[in-house]
C-alpha cells in the first residue's frame, strides 16, 4: 500500500506546483509593465549615453522586441517559449537569459549548499548535545553562541574575516570565485546564521523528542541513552531541521546579495540586482518564475522527504 | 461487566511455594522539590508465575513504584532508601549503566497509552527486535523470525505484514499487544504492567488480560499489575496490595481482600467500584481527597477520611500513632494497616 500512497501523494504535490507556476507566470510576465519605464526606452538609455532618445529608434526596437503586440499575445508567446526553456535575451547584455541563469546558478548553488551543509554538520551535533542536558552549562553556552551568531550581520562578519584571514594573515583570497581557497570565506560567512538557527531548531526539537513517551519505553527495553538517541531520537528530531534546511535553501538559492557583493561572486544575487537596476524585462520575468519554481520544487522535495521519514504524514494526506 | 472475570487465578498452594522474582523491601521514594513522600516504606513481593495487583487511586504511588523498579524515575524524584531485588540482586545498588542489561532482559514494562509508547517513525518490528538485538546480540535480520513469532504469539493477524506497520496504523488494543511482544521478546522474568488496559475498551481489556494470564502460565511470568480498577484485579490477580498515600494499607490473596476487606479504605474503594454498586445502581464516593494525607507527620494516613475511626471512637489513636501491617483474617498473608481491625480483633480475644 505504501508505494501507491506515496505515488498519489507525489502526483498531488506536482499538480499543485503546476497550478502555482501558471499563476505566477502571469504575474511575473506583468511585473516589468507595472514599472513606469517603457522597456524599449530603458534599453536604449542603457545602450547610449545620449539622453534624448530618437522616437523612431524606440518604435523600431518595440517592434523588434514584440512590445507593440497585445499583452495577451505577448504573454502567450512568452509562455510558449518559456515552456521550451527559452526566456529570450537580456535587454541589457543581449545574452540568452537561460545561459546567464545557468552560470549564475552554478555559482550560487555551490555557495549555498556548501554553507548549509557546513551549518548542518556543526549545528545538529551541537543542538543535540545541548538538548541532552537542558539548562546545564553546555546548553547555556550553546544558547549564548547562537544568539551571538544571529546578532552578527553578514556585512560586518564578511569584511572582518577578510581583514583577518586575507589581509592580516594572508592565508585566503579576499574576493573572487576561482579555486577552493576563494570559496572558504564566503561559505563560512554565509553559514553563520544558518548555524545559529539550525542549532536552535535541532536543540528544541531534540529536547521535545527526548521527553517523548516512546523514548522512555525504548529505555525500558534496555537501550542505553545513546542507543535511544540514535535509534529513536534523531529521526524524530530531524523533521523540523529538514524543514528549516529547505527554507534556507530556497532563500539562499535566490541569491545571497550581501555575501556575493562583498566577495565579488558572480551568482544569482548579482544577476537579480543588475536586472532590477536596468529594468531588464526578460531577466526579471525569468527570475521570478525561476525563484518560485525553485521554491515550489524544494518544498515538494521536502514534503516528500518528510513523508518518507514520518509515515504518519502519508496517512494524513491520504485521509485529506 | 462481570463477564470479564476469567476464573484464571491459580491454586493458592502453588503460589506460596514459588520463588520470589521481584522483592521490594522498605522502599522510600520522594520528590526533592516539595519534599513530598511518594512511596513510604513499601514492602512487596511478586513470585514466579504470580500476578500481584497494586491498587490505589491516582497519586497513591503506584506508578512511582513501577518507575523505581525500572530505575527510570522522572527528574526531581529520588530514591531515599530501600531495596528492589530481582532474583535476590538489589537493582538500586547497581551502577546506572548496569541497569541497561537488566531492563528488557530481567524486568520489562507495559504502559497505559501503548500508542504513544511506540516510536512513530520506526516499524513495530524494529522495536520488538530491539531487546533481541541488545540482550541477545542478534542482527535485525536474525531477530526478524523471532519478531514474527512474537507477533503471532500475542495474537496479531498477518504478523509478516504487521511487522512493517507503524504505530499510527494500529488500534489501541493492537498497540498494547505489540508492546507486550516487545516487552517479552527477550523473555524477562517480571513484567510491570502500569494500567495496561485503562485506555482500552472493555472487550479489548479482557483480551489483553487473558493474554497476560496466558503469559503468566506459559512462561511462569511474574506480573506486577498496577491498576485502579478492581474489576481487573478480581479478574486476574492472584494477590492484591492496596496502596494509599504511598503506604500499603492492606494486602492478601485477591479473594480474601475483595470478599472481606478489612481496611476502611479498601472497603470504601470496593463500595465505589462496579463490583459493588449500590442497589439503586449508584456508585459510592469516598468523602474527602487523598491530598488530605499530605503533610501528615504521624498517625494513619487515612484517618482524615476514615468513618470507622469515628464510629469506633478511636480517632485519637488513629491521629497520633500509625498502625503497622498486621494479620487481618484467617486467609494466609492477609494483612491490613488499621487500628480498627486490631482493636476489634483484640476485643474478640
Amino acid at each position: 500500500m505504501d508505494a501507491i500512497v506515496m505515488n498519489v501523494f507525489v502526483a498531488k504535490k506536482f499538480v499543485i506546483v503546476l497550478i502555482t507556476l501558471l499563476i505566477v507566470s502571469i504575474l511575473a510576465f506583468l511585473v516589468p509593465y507595472v514599472g513606469s519605464d517603457d522597456p524599449a526606452r530603458a534599453i536604449l538609455r542603457a545602450r547610449t549615453v545620449d539622453d534624448a532618445l530618437d522616437p523612431a529608434a524606440i518604435e523600431a526596437l518595440r517592434a523588434e522586441l514584440g512590445l507593440n503586440r497585445s499583452l495577451i499575445a505577448q504573454y502567450l508567446g512568452w509562455l510558449w517559449r518559456a515552456l521550451h526553456l527559452d526566456f529570450g535575451y537580456s535587454f541589457a547584455t543581449r545574452t540568452a537569459v537561460d545561459v546567464m541563469f545557468v552560470q549564475a546558478l552554478k555559482v550560487t548553488s555551490l555557495l549555498a549548499i556548501s554553507a548549509l551543509i557546513l551549518a548542518m554538520v556543526i549545528a545538529v551535533p551541537l543542538g543535540t548535545i545541548a538538548a541532552m542536558r537542558p539548562a546545564r552549562m553546555f546548553d547555556n553556552a550553546v544558547t549564548v553562541f547562537t544568539q551571538t551568531l544571529i546578532a552578527i550581520p553578514e556585512y560586518w562578519a564578511g569584511p572582518l574575516l577578510v581583514l583577518f584571514f586575507s589581509i592580516h594573515m594572508g592565508w585566503l583570497p579576499s574576493a573572487g570565485w576561482r579555486d577552493f581557497n576563494s570559496t572558504i570565506l564566503p561559505v563560512v560567512v554565509l553559514s553563520l546564521r544558518p548555524i545559529a538557527y539550525f542549532t536552535q531548531v535541532s536543540r528544541s526539537a531534540m529536547v521535545e523528542v527526548l521527553r517523548a513517551p516512546y523514548i522512555g519505553a525504548a529505555r525500558g527495553r534496555g537501550l542505553t541513552a545513546s542507543q535511544t538517541l540514535v535509534r529513536h531520537g534523531l529521526r524524530n528530531g530531524m523533521l523540523p531541521v529538514i524543514t528549516m534546511f529547505s527554507l534556507w535553501l530556497t532563500s539562499l538559492l535566490g541569491g545571497s546579495v550581501v555575501v556575493e557583493v562583498i566577495f565579488g561572486i558572480p551568482g544569482m544575487g548579482w544577476l537579480l540586482y543588475d536586472a532590477v537596476l536596468n529594468n531588464d524585462a526578460p531577466l526579471i520575468q525569468a527570475s521570478i518564475v525561476f525563484i518560485v519554481a525553485l521554491a515550489a520544487l524544494i518544498n515538494t522535495i521536502t514534503d516528500i522527504g518528510y513523508a518518507l521519514l514520518n509515515p504518519s504524514v502519508r496517512l494524513t494526506h491520504d485521509k485529506a | 461487566m462481570t463477564s470479564i472475570v476469567l476464573n484464571a487465578k491459580k491454586e493458592v498452594g502453588a503460589v506460596q511455594l514459588a520463588e520470589p522474582i521481584l522483592d521490594i523491601r522498605n522502599l522510600n521514594v520522594g520528590f526533592a522539590r516539595n519534599r513530598l513522600i511518594a512511596i513510604d516504606a513499601l514492602d512487596l513481593t511478586v513470585r514466579r508465575g504470580e500476578i500481584v495487583a497494586l491498587v490505589g487511586e491516582s497519586g497513591s504511588g503506584k506508578s512511582m513504584t513501577a518507575l523505581t523498579a525500572m530505575r527510570l524515575l522522572p527528574v526531581g524524584a529520588g530514591i531515599i532508601s530501600g531495596e528492589v531485588r530481582v532474583h535476590g540482586r538489589d537493582l538500586l545498588a547497581l551502577p546506572p549503566s548496569a541497569m541497561n542489561a537488566v531492563r528488557g532482559r530481567e524486568i520489562a514494562m507495559l504502559y497505559q497509552q501503548p500508542k504513544i509508547m511506540l516510536d512513530p517513525t520506526a516499524t513495530i518490528g524494529r522495536q520488538i527486535a530491539e531487546p533481541l538485538q541488545i540482550h541477545r546480540g542478534l542482527s535485525l535480520k536474525d531477530a526478524w523470525p523471532h519478531v514474527i513469532e512474537a507477533l503471532r504469539d500475542v495474537g496479531i493477524p498477518e504478523p509478516e505484514r504487521r511487522a512493517m506497520s507503524y504505530a499510527h496504523q494500529l488500534s489501541g488494543g493492537m498497540a498494547q499487544r505489540v508492546m507486550i511482544a516487545a516487552a517479552l521478546s527477550a523473555s524477562p522474568d517480571i513484567l510491570i504492567a502500569d494500567e495496561p488496559t485503562t485506555a482500552l475498551d472493555v472487550t479489548v481489556q479482557a483480551q489483553i488480560l487473558k493474554l497476560l494470564v496466558r503469559k503468566r502460565d506459559e512462561a511462569s511470568l511474574a506480573v506486577l499489575l498496577i491498576t485502579h480498577d478492581l474489576m481487573v484485579v478480581s479478574a486476574i490477580a492472584d494477590r492484591v496490595a492496596v496502596m494509599y498515600a504511598g503506604r500499603i494499607v492492606e494486602e492478601g490473596e485477591t479473594r480474601a481482600v475483595l470478599r472481606s476487606p478489612r481496611h476502611p479504605y479498601t472497603q470504601a474503594l470496593l463500595r465505589s467500584s462496579l463490583l459493588a454498586a449500590e442497589e439503586d445502581g449508584r456508585l459510592y464516593a469516598i468523602p474527602g481527597s487523598a491530598s488530605a494525607a499530605r503533610g501528615l507527620s504521624c498517625g494513619c494516613r487515612y484517618h482524615p477520611r476514615c468513618q470507622a475511626a469515628r464510629s469506633l471512637g478511636i480517632e485519637e489513636r488513629c491521629r497520633s500513632q500509625e498502625p503497622s501491617l498486621s494479620t487481618a483474617s484467617a486467609s494466609p498473608g492477609h494483612q491490613s494497616r488499621c487500628w480498627g481491625v486490631q482493636v476489634t480483633a483484640g476485643g474478640m480475644q
